[in-house]
């Protein structure tokens, strides 16, 4: 077990130092210059060559590169003279827009996405594993295919429409929310959940359907099987045979699934942080990206690809719970 | 300036249609291709709206978008320096708080006039006023200010204007007072004197003296690129938290005194700013002015598809801003190569080009007019000149005549817009098709569209920009956009046509050396008129400013100088009660 | 945002004795909802096919102002209730630029429906090759095309897709678009290929075939490759409503085709600012891209269901 951690921990190393890499090189040598965007309007040649120097862009991408890495670990200092800026582990940089460190701008908006991800990812479960077990139970009925149908409809329908639809209804229409705008947990719950609710199932509905479809498959393979049969002859109580029997083996592929939408989400839904005006990482990422603002964006990619892979880790680990024929 | 207030609305995502919208005055809508309607937003023009304000209370502004930089010495964008001068920090020169033609007008602020010239302009000395303090109560010295214009010049702190380093002495080679190394063309004589020694005569150096790089920063409190989160204040308000990209709260600074200030009225006793809201929404919240949201103005333009939801409800309607930005959208055409190497061809887009349809794309006539010359109305009295006399949605048949005189009856070329201007590009793209010019539209990332465009090896044939001037002389505009000896081979800005016209050289020369101002305006009137004729770039809009205040807001209008933003200076509240919290 | 996670591969094959296209038509039949998603896939299609006849019925090109049809005073709202439907424009007009929505629509059907059919014939091309090379001669290739599908899913896939379409200048956009889709979507197909092809490898015809002198590639055209061709064509269609949501979802955000073309996600992406104002304009092509994508995913199901059994729920 030990073991098998201590390599899926330097596979994952490995994983993040490749995606580091490529963003490096996609964003370092493609033709936008950040030294021009930062130098301003009237931009002498020679100030330029100054900016970039003070950015480090006139090195090679490889010297580039390994001091992006060791910084990490190491810290950096950046600029010149007497206010050149220390930037201690874990450093991802400085933002060229605003000059503030990439880690902190990273941990700011964290929390607004990560509370995006989770309400959202709680929700659409909730749904997608009540909708399936339904169905499931109550196989070809008329309930059963209107579950689906309707799943699948939702899921079909286009984010940005079900996100429009709900602002429009709920909020310019019928005035029972405020427009989203983030408050923190920790200071004001209700006004978290009040503000984040519209967006929560914005996305939870392009989710749902992929959980009630694949619960309900599930279901319907195992309690087909025999030990259910054995569980209902024991006595056992309906709703426990299909909790702890039924859904619990057919719990694997929920759990993979689940693991990559919650990972590939933690680190932002872009189109929902915009159309609702969240400041998430989402519109952190592409605010940098408009304004070629490089280290941020390099930060982004990083987050988001620790957030899969360690999502990915963390299923791998549970399956084991789930299923007590996995050993490692 | 160029347009970069565009950079920052394109931050929103869905840039569909207009980003932002430059302005100009009603006085030439007549040639509006004889619309006999009149413009619905204009009703506003030169007016003050909600009477005066009452002292107190906390006024909202809503923004799509952060402040680019409030670092005075990196301010260089239009309404953050409205919002950074008439809040932050004072200049030794401002305009006047009032709309219409006499926010023009120069008044002292830091300084007790608005500065001594001797050695025939080639020096200015300028006094500080008595009484001046920071926001922790000490002093304001002359070193300060001479302290931020070094600053200027510091490569880590870049984006702000270069006015410095175009005008003052010996400045070649230095990079700023970050490594302990200052200038000897600034000198302070005293606490309470500054004096600049320029390499030429600048009859207008009172204007230059109003932007943000003539405030004062306290050695003491330099913080590098740092200071631009926490610029430390002069003015009636200090920063009380900087959430970057989320929220800025500036109180009253308590130090500040309004004796020594003739043009703040610092009524309300909190500004909030929410940044990163989408425009839609700005608009939707102000125009419902439910509760709190009484109590804002936007700072983002009004979006052309909210206009349904305002333009025809006349209670709406009267809390519409819509003044002239002054600034001139243009068609610019590489003049550097063919086909637009070829003054025959260039001719023939002036013809070629369907204005109407561009003024419809950037939000329709009511927020804009077709420019007719380059110079916006601001710069020459009201009115543009219209020396061509094109009709507004062009004259195809025209220019299909003077392409085939040129011998080019079958054109293909590039337009690079940024990615807001899709819309612009699109509706220039069918007009010039009409005369069998195909355009091939590439859209870039704002960020990135001035680079591209700036680099001469790979400038595309067409890029469309606009000016602004800096302050109204024409002087911060023919000069920046139509100078040959300005070209950079990279980071080239202003001149983006590469148009390198002896006479046009010469004659700038000439106008810039004149020290009477009636003379050197119709001198640049009359420049301008010339190369409108060798159509190095073709004028096509005027756009105005659409700013929504809240039903409790009072003393807003849009200011002449800074491009119809509102002036920060006199807005309040009508009712600091409500605008509470 | 829309990228469907990949089932993993399947435990048991089909039948390799029927052909997986006699099997599907003998069970389409049967279902009516798949007949009605069926109709609505090839009216699409064919919809895409003829965008240029059927597009000019309406009597405009989809680049063409209408200065006529919009009020260019209202922040050029369209004359008319219905975002200006009339007999002149079917489906009404664009807000400002007054252009003809019907024949936007039907060729930005074109567009959307190009970019996800190419951008998935890449994925399952690259991903069967990748997931047969993987699956059959193992070891060394396996590990190595497996850590490659490991890499490439770790990847923030739209986060990726935007940023390298954001500074990509000067090239095709369509042929971009879809090398970018395809780039992240391999792994899914390779995956399941993999599985399947592992599964096949052993079976006796295939040991027969081997022990008969066959050559690798022989095995692998006529014996693995129809094997597995029963879970792949259910997973291609599956993936092509991704496809659809994908290119939209990058055409909202701005990275998508050039103009004036237009597609379906462009069309949504500048309509979403009118919802109240112009609300067919929304509507309109919000309705195309939600039936289309409905249709595919209706259909994919019910031919996983016939073709993979097990594929899709294990």
């Amino acid at each position: 077990m030990i073991l098998y951690l201590l390599r899926r921990t330097a596979a994952l190393a490995g994983v993040l130092l490749a995606i580091a890499g490529v963003t490096f090189v996609i964003f370092y040598v493609l033709p936008n210059d950040p030294a021009a965007a930062a130098c301003g309007k009237t931009c002498s040649p020679e100030r330029l060559a100054v900016v970039r120097e003070y950015l480090g862009l006139d090195r090679s991408v490889w010297s580039q590169f390994t001091e992006f890495l060791t910084g990490i670990f190491t810290g950096r200092t950046l600029g010149t003279g007497q206010y050149a800026v220390q930037c201690d582990f874990p450093c991802l940089g400085y933002s060229y827009e605003n000059s503030l460190p990439v880690w902190d701008l990273l941990m700011d908006r964290l929390p607004v996405s990560a509370s995006l991800a989770l309400g959202a990812a709680v929700l659409w479960l909730v749904l997608g594993l009540g909708a399936g077990v339904t169905a499931a139970l109550r196989k070809d009925t008329l309930a059963d295919k209107t579950l689906m149908v309707g799943a699948v409809a939702a899921a079909s329908l286009p984010v940005y429409f079900t996100s429009v639809m709900l602002i429009y209804g709920v909020i310019r229409i019928a005035g029972l929310l405020p427009y989203p705008s983030y408050r923190p947990f920790t200071e004001d719950p209700v006004g978290w959940a009040s503000n984040l609710l519209l967006p929560w199932i914005a996305l939870a509905l392009l989710y749902a359907a992929i959980y009630a479809r694949q619960s309900r498959g599930s279901m319907i393979e195992s309690m087909a099987e025999p030990y259910i049969r054995t569980a209902r002859a024991k006595g056992m109580p309906e709703r426990t045979v299909v909790v702890k029997h039924g859904l619990r083996s057919g719990m694997t592929p929920i759990l993979t699934i689940f693991g990559m939408d919650l990972g590939g989400l933690l680190a932002g839904a872009v189109i929902t942080e915009s159309i609702f005006g969240l400041p998430g990482i989402g519109r952190l990422f592409y605010g940098a990206l408009v304004n070629s603002d490089q280290p941020v964006v390099l930060g982004v990619t990083l987050l988001a690809a620790f957030f899969i892979v360690v999502a990915n880790l963390v299923v791998d680990l549970l399956y084991a719970v789930v299923d007590p024929r996995v050993r490692y | 300036m160029t347009k970069r207030t565009q950079l920052a609305l394109a931050t929103t995502l869905v840039a569909a249609l207009a980003l932002g919208v430059t302005g100009c005055s009603d006085s030439d809508k007549g040639k509006n291709g004889g619309k006999p309607r009149s413009n619905p937003a204009a009703a506003n023009d030169g007016k003050i709206l909600g009477g005066t304000p009452v002292k107190g209370g906390t006024l909202t502004v809503l923004s799509n978008q952060d402040f680019s930089h409030l670092d005075p010495a990196r301010n260089w964008v239009m309404p953050a320096m409205d919002f950074g001068t008439r809040l932050l920090y004072r200049t030794l020169v401002t305009f006047k708080a009032e709309p219409g033609k006499a926010g023009s007008e120069l008044v002292p602020d830091l300084a007790t006039d608005l500065g001594k010239p001797s050695n025939g302009g080639r020096t200015w000395t300028f006094t500080l006023k008595d009484g001046l303090k920071y926001e922790d109560g000490s002093p304001i010295k002359a070193q300060d200010i001479k302290y931020n214009v070094e600053r200027s010049f510091s490569p880590d702190l870049t984006g702000g204007p270069d006015y410095a380093a175009r005008y003052l002495a010996g400045t070649k080679g230095y990079t700023g007072p970050l490594e302990g190394k200052h200038l000897d063309s600034i000198k302070t004589p005293d606490d309470k004197t500054i004096v600049f020694e320029l390499n030429r005569p600048v009859a207008e150096f009172s204007a230059t003296a109003t932007l943000p790089t003539f405030s004062p920063v306290p050695q003491a409190k330099e913080k590098g690129t740092q200071y631009d989160s926490r610029p430390f204040s002069s003015g009636p308000y200090k920063i009380e938290s900087y959430d970057r990209d989320k929220k800025l709260v500036l109180v009253r600074n308590e130090h500040w005194d309004a004796g020594t200030d003739t043009v703040r009225k610092a009524y309300p006793d909190k500004f909030v700013v929410v940044m990163g809201l989408k425009g839609g929404q700005i608009d939707d919240r102000i125009i419902a002015s439910a509760g709190p949201d009484a109590s804002t103005v936007a700072y983002a333009d009004m979006r052309p598809e909210s206009a349904p939801k305002v333009l025809p409800k006349a209670d709406v309607k009267s809390r519409l801003l819509a003044e002239s930005q002054g600034c001139t959208s243009m068609l610019q055409l590489n003049t550097s190569r063919a086909p637009f190497n070829d003054p025959k061809v260039r001719e023939a887009l002036q013809y070629a080009v369907d204005k109407e349809s561009v003024v419809t794309a950037s939000g329709g006539p009511a927020l804009n007019e077709i420019a007719t010359a380059y110079l916006p109305s601001s710069l020459t009295g009201g009115v543009q000149a219209d020396t061509l006399k094109i009709a507004p949605s062009g004259d195809p048949e025209k220019a299909k005549e003077l392409l085939k005189a040129a011998g080019k009856e079958k054109l293909k070329v590039s337009l690079t817009v940024s990615s807001g201007d899709k819309g612009v590009a699109e509706a220039l793209q069918q007009g010039l098709g009409r005369a069998g010019v195909q355009v091939v539209i590439d859209t870039v990332d704002p960020g990135a569209f001035y680079d591209i465009i700036g680099d001469t090896t790979t400038a595309p044939d067409m890029t469309y920009s606009g000016w602004c001037p800096d302050y109204p002389s024409g002087s911060t505009f023919l000069p920046f956009v139509f100078d040959g000896r300005t070209i950079k081979v990279k980071g080239n800005s202003g001149n983006y046509s590469q148009f390198k016209d002896d006479a046009t050289m010469k004659r700038i020369d000439e106008v810039s050396a004149l020290d009477d101002a009636q003379l050197a305006r119709q001198g640049w009137i009359d420049l301008d008129a010339e190369i409108m004729k060798k159509a190095p770039a073709i004028p096509v809009l005027l756009e105005r400013k659409p700013l929504l205040i809240g039903t409790n807001v009072a003393g807003a209008f849009g200011h002449p100088v800074w491009s119809g933003a509102i002036d920060y200076a006199t807005v309040g509240l009508k009712d600091p009660a409500k605008g509470q919290g | 945002m829309t990228t469907t996670a990949a089932g993993t591969a399947p435990a048991a094959a089909v039948p390799p004795g029927s052909s997986p296209w006699q099997l599907a038509r003998r069970e389409l039949r049967r279902r009516p909802a798949v007949r009605i998603s069926l109709t609505v896939v090839v009216l699409f299609v064919l919809m895409a096919a003829t965008a240029p006849w059927l597009g000019a019925l309406g009597g405009w090109s989809p680049e063409e102002f209408d200065k006529s049809a919009v009020d260019s005073y209202l922040g050029g709202l369209p004359i008319g209730s219905f975002g200006g439907i009339s007999s002149e424009h079917w489906l009404g007009v664009e807000p400002v630029t007054g252009r003809d929505l019907f024949a936007r629509v039907i060729h930005g059907a074109q567009v959307s429906l190009l970019i996800a059919f190419a951008a998935t014939a890449i994925v399952v091309l690259v991903g069967t090759a990748a997931g047969i090379a993987a699956g059959y001669f193992g070891g060394r290739t396996d590990a190595v095309l497996s850590r490659l599908m490991d890499l490439t899913m770790s990847f923030p896939s739209l986060i990726f897709m935007i940023a390298m379409l954001s500074v990509a200048k000067d090239v095709n956009r369509i042929l971009l678009i879809t090398a970018v889709i395809g780039l992240f979507g391999w792994p899914g197909v390779a995956r399941v290929v993999r599985g399947q092809t592992l599964s096949l490898k052993h079976r006796e015809y295939v040991d027969a075939a081997r022990v008969g002198g066959a050559g690798a590639w022989r095995i692998l055209t006529r014996d693995i490759l129809p094997g597995v061709s029963g879970p792949v064509i259910a997973y291609t269609t599956l993936l092509i409503p991704g496809m659809i949501s994908t290119e939209a979802a990058l055409s909202y955000l701005g990275v998508g085709v050039r103009p004036p073309t237009p597609s379906w996600g462009q069309m949504i992406a500048e309509s979403v600012a009118f919802y109240e104002t112009d609300p067919m304009y929304f509507v309109i092509p919000s309705t195309f891209l939600f039936l289309a994508v409905l249709a595919f995913t209706l259909l994919g199901d019910a031919l996983r269901d016939i073709l993979d059994p097990r594929g899709g729920r294990t």
